[in-house]
């Protein structure tokens, strides 16, 4: 179980930074279509700015600011934006995840409607591998105990 | 031009080994935690040269960044690590 200490240096240098790697991991995120990167990764890094706090404040105030309650309602919000988009196409006469369709819903030209499903299906999966990761590094931190116990 | 960044990037690659020395046979923790990190910023600086020579520094520079920041994140896990061991 990672405990928390009164290490000034990595928790100023954590602060500091963890607002960086999250503007990085949005950026990953929304640029996925020309350059590396995409939902996956931008959801790791995410993850890792999560898992910065982690390191760095123990795993209970963790817990007090993140609850796991919270990080499952992210991780299945995720993958209802990703399926919602995939079967509002089929409502559209499509086939799934075709965007094109969405066209008609959106007012804009196809090719315009296909790179915003497009970014619309990467946010969801962003979403979701940032609450699974998160909940990943959580359940090992804590070193096997379950919640229930008295001492965590 | 191109040839110097090639050169550059070939002595990199060679004192990386270096440094992997003192990973596998450095006495002590710290000594192996720090060469580990070195190597990461050898690696950050071969993938900018590895852009210039495929002449696309711009798709090149997002993946060094991502390479940096889980560096410190890296260092930061193993150091937190060594002094939970200590405590127990």
């Amino acid at each position: 179980m990672i405990r928390s200490s009164e290490d000034i240096i990595t928790k100023t240098v954590s602060r500091i930074l963890a607002p960086f790697i999250q503007i990085f991991a949005l950026y990953v995120i929304m640029h996925g279509h020309y350059s590396p990167g995409g939902g996956f990764q931008g959801g790791v890094i995410l993850g890792a700015s999560l898992a910065l706090l982690l390191i760095t404040h123990g795993l209970q105030e963790t817990k007090r600011r993140i609850s796991e309650k919270g990080v499952a309602i992210f991780s299945s919000a995720g993958l209802l934006i990703y399926s919602g988009i995939g079967i509002l196409c089929l409502f559209l006469l499509g086939n799934y995840l075709d965007y094109g369709k969405l066209a008609s819903l959106l007012h804009v030209a196809p090719a315009e409607a296909r790179s915003l499903g497009i970014l619309g299906v990467e946010i969801g999966v962003g979403l979701t591998v940032m609450a699974v990761m998160f909940s990943i590094f959580l359940d090992i931190s804590s070193g096997g105990k379950l919640p229930e116990d008295e001492d965590l | 031009m191109n040839e110097f960044f090639l050169g550059a990037g070939i002595g990199l690659f060679v004192l990386v080994f270096f440094v992997l020395y003192r990973v596998v046979f450095g006495p002590g923790v710290f000594n192996r935690i720090a060469a580990i990190s070195a190597i990461g910023t050898k690696t950050l600086i071969i993938l900018l040269i590895m852009g210039i020579v495929y002449g696309r520094v711009d798709m090149f520079v997002d993946i060094s960044m991502a390479y940096a920041l889980l560096n410190f994140i890296g260092t930061l896990a193993a150091a937190k690590f060594l002094e939970m061991e200590k405590q127990s």
